[in-house]
């Protein structure tokens, strides 16, 4: 790194870095900051914290975007390896049809998304807005998701393993049990790991078909943010920065351990 | 008994039926149907207090052409491709870096341009605000440095928009400029050296052409979201940086204008649409495979 090029680019990249990583920094330290308005340091405490812990609206928020994250997950990840498998193995009339409409949910914004899905809620087929509205606007975005990982997956799989239990005799549903679903399992825990702290964060689609009832953490930072920030606020954007940090750390733990 | 004859045909002609079934209906009822459903309305009338009226008209689109709408739309595309850019300006030395000079460091590297990605964008935008805000750490540094004497306006210009797009959207850059840098064969570099290339010739003869996918991949992956971005001018904008997702939102919920938003959601979906395709057109095979 002793040349310029490696200097200025050792330079472009700490730069790059401070300016990805210091907002956050920043709130992470003002968190555990004695400031009420969380923008100075003013001595160590825990008093944000255990604030919003007792703090039964945040509480509440916090379930609520557990829950559907928890949910969103685990139908995701079991509708996306089914149809993966379907649109990897058979070759059907609409396939590239299906494929194409799989990426709508991708790559339309979620201002669009989000105002489609509450027009067709409200509009046409009268679904309650709240948890039946975010669940299914949030399987929606996160099966495709499932469905791209495990295909990108599966074109680098040998597959020899399910004929030679079909030639064993297995069942088809015993191939699935005891070679498909292990092989693909990795895909699987990746394309969960990266649905779960989307779901549980996602604010826009869901501010658009969550009602005026019960609201997920995100929607309730958003509408604490009208009345300023606060330390408070600061606690609560640290968990959902935590949040992907354990997951990594979980995965690295479950590497490990295979 | 009958009923289980019939399954067993029915499977036996239709075996995917199954796996893709469920999905199927899925994407139908919850991803066609609604976009269908406000590119129908797109085309009707809104009557007093929001209520949609079955009577055909181009209204909706003809008046876009007519109003602010069209600079808003303006805005955004220059917005958008300044991102892009931008995002491409620092993306490719950060992922040029990682590979080159990554050694060990390199996953945990990469894995720092990740994390931020996985975090809610809302929290992360709240915290690029309380950095750029009067009363934030850039103000205070400046002030306890005696550059300024009172705080700067540093929000709601669209300087500060154009910044937290690029804060929002980098990391996708650099992924797919990583995955490409990274696929790039070592001796197809030394041979060019052997040669008598330059580093600065062959970087532009040899390095850039061989990652054009990635390249492409990763203009297209943060052009697609900030050009349907709204979160950003809504926390960090004022009325002079307002985007098409505003709009969209705007006659959504504040107006209640259905039909004119739906409107001007179907011509932003046909600009995305678009720009999927020359870009997948421009970089061929690899782009796609990027992305996909």
């Amino acid at each position: 790194m002793k040349s310029l090029t490696g200097k200025t680019l050792l330079a472009i990249a700490t730069l790059t870095y401070l300016f990805m990583w210091v907002p956050a920094i920043m709130v992470i330290v003002f968190s555990f900051s004695n400031d009420k308005l969380g923008v100075r340091w003013e001595g160590f405490t825990l008093r944000w914290y255990s604030e919003i812990f007792s703090n039964v609206a945040v509480r509440d928020a916090f379930g609520m975007s557990l829950t559907v994250a928890v949910i969103t997950v685990v139908v995701s990840t079991a509708v996306g390896t089914l149809a993966a498998y379907g649109l990897y193995k058979y070759k059907f009339r609409g396939r590239e049809a299906l494929r194409m409409s799989l990426l709508l949910p991708i790559i339309m914004p979620a201002v669009i998304t989000g105002g489609a899905l509450l027009v067709f809620f409200t509009r046409v087929l009268n679904v309650p807005l709240g948890y039946p509205s975010i669940l299914i606007a949030h399987i929606s975005f996160g099966t495709p998701l499932a469905i791209f990982i495990i295909l990108g997956r599966m074109a680098r799989i040998d597959w020899s393993l399910e004929e030679a239990s079909a030639d064993l005799g297995a069942d088809r549903l015993t191939t699935w049990r005891k070679i498909t679903i292990p092989v693909l399992l990795p895909a699987i825990i990746a394309s969960a790991i990266l649905i779960f702290p989307w779901s549980f964060g996602d604010f826009t689609i869901t501010f658009f078909v969550a009602g005026a009832g019960d609201t997920t953490l995100p929607i309730y930072v958003f509408s604490a943010l009208r009345f300023g920030e606060t330390a408070a606020i600061n606690a609560i954007s640290t968990i959902f920065v935590a949040l992907p940090v354990a997951f990594l750390l979980l995965m690295g733990f479950y590497k490990r351990k295979k | 008994m009958f009923l289980r004859e019939r399954i067993r045909e029915l499977l036996a002609k239709y075996p995917y039926l199954p796996s893709v079934g469920p999905v199927s209906i899925w994407v139908i009822l919850f991803v066609i149907a609604p976009l269908g459903v406000i590119l129908y309305f797109s085309f009707l009338t809104t009557g007093d207090f929001g209520v949609i009226l079955h009577i055909f008209t181009l209204e909706n689109y003809l008046a876009m052409a007519r109003s602010t709408v069209v600079e808003v739309f303006l805005r955004t595309l220059l917005f958008s491709t300044a991102i892009s850019m931008l995002c491409l300006l620092l993306g490719y030395p950060l992922a040029y870096f990682i590979v080159m000079y990554g050694g060990r460091w390199k996953i945990l590297l990469v894995f720092l341009v990740v994390l931020p990605e996985w975090t809610s964008y809302l929290i992360r935008l709240y915290a690029l605000r309380s950095i750029v805000r009067s009363g934030g750490l850039i103000n205070s540094v400046l002030l306890s440095l005696g550059l300024i004497s009172s705080p700067l306006p540093l929000l709601y210009n669209p300087f500060t928009v154009v910044v937290g797009l690029v804060y929002g959207y980098l990391p996708l850059m650099v992924l797919p400029l990583y995955a490409s840098l990274e696929g790039l064969d070592p001796s197809l570099l030394e041979a060019s050296g052997d040669l008598g290339a330059t580093p600065f010739r062959r970087f532009f003869t040899v390095t850039l052409p061989l990652t054009k996918g990635g390249v492409l991949a990763g203009i297209l992956l943060t052009f697609i979201p900030a050009i349907g971005d709204w979160l950003v001018p809504l926390l960090m904008g004022g009325p002079g940086t307002l985007m098409v997702g505003n709009l969209v939102f705007l006659h959504f919920i504040d107006v209640g204008n259905i039909p004119a938003g739906s409107a001007i959601g179907m011509a932003l979906t046909v600009i995305i649409l678009l720009m999927l395709y020359f870009c997948i057109r421009a970089g061929g095979k690899e782009a796609t495979e990027r992305i996909i």
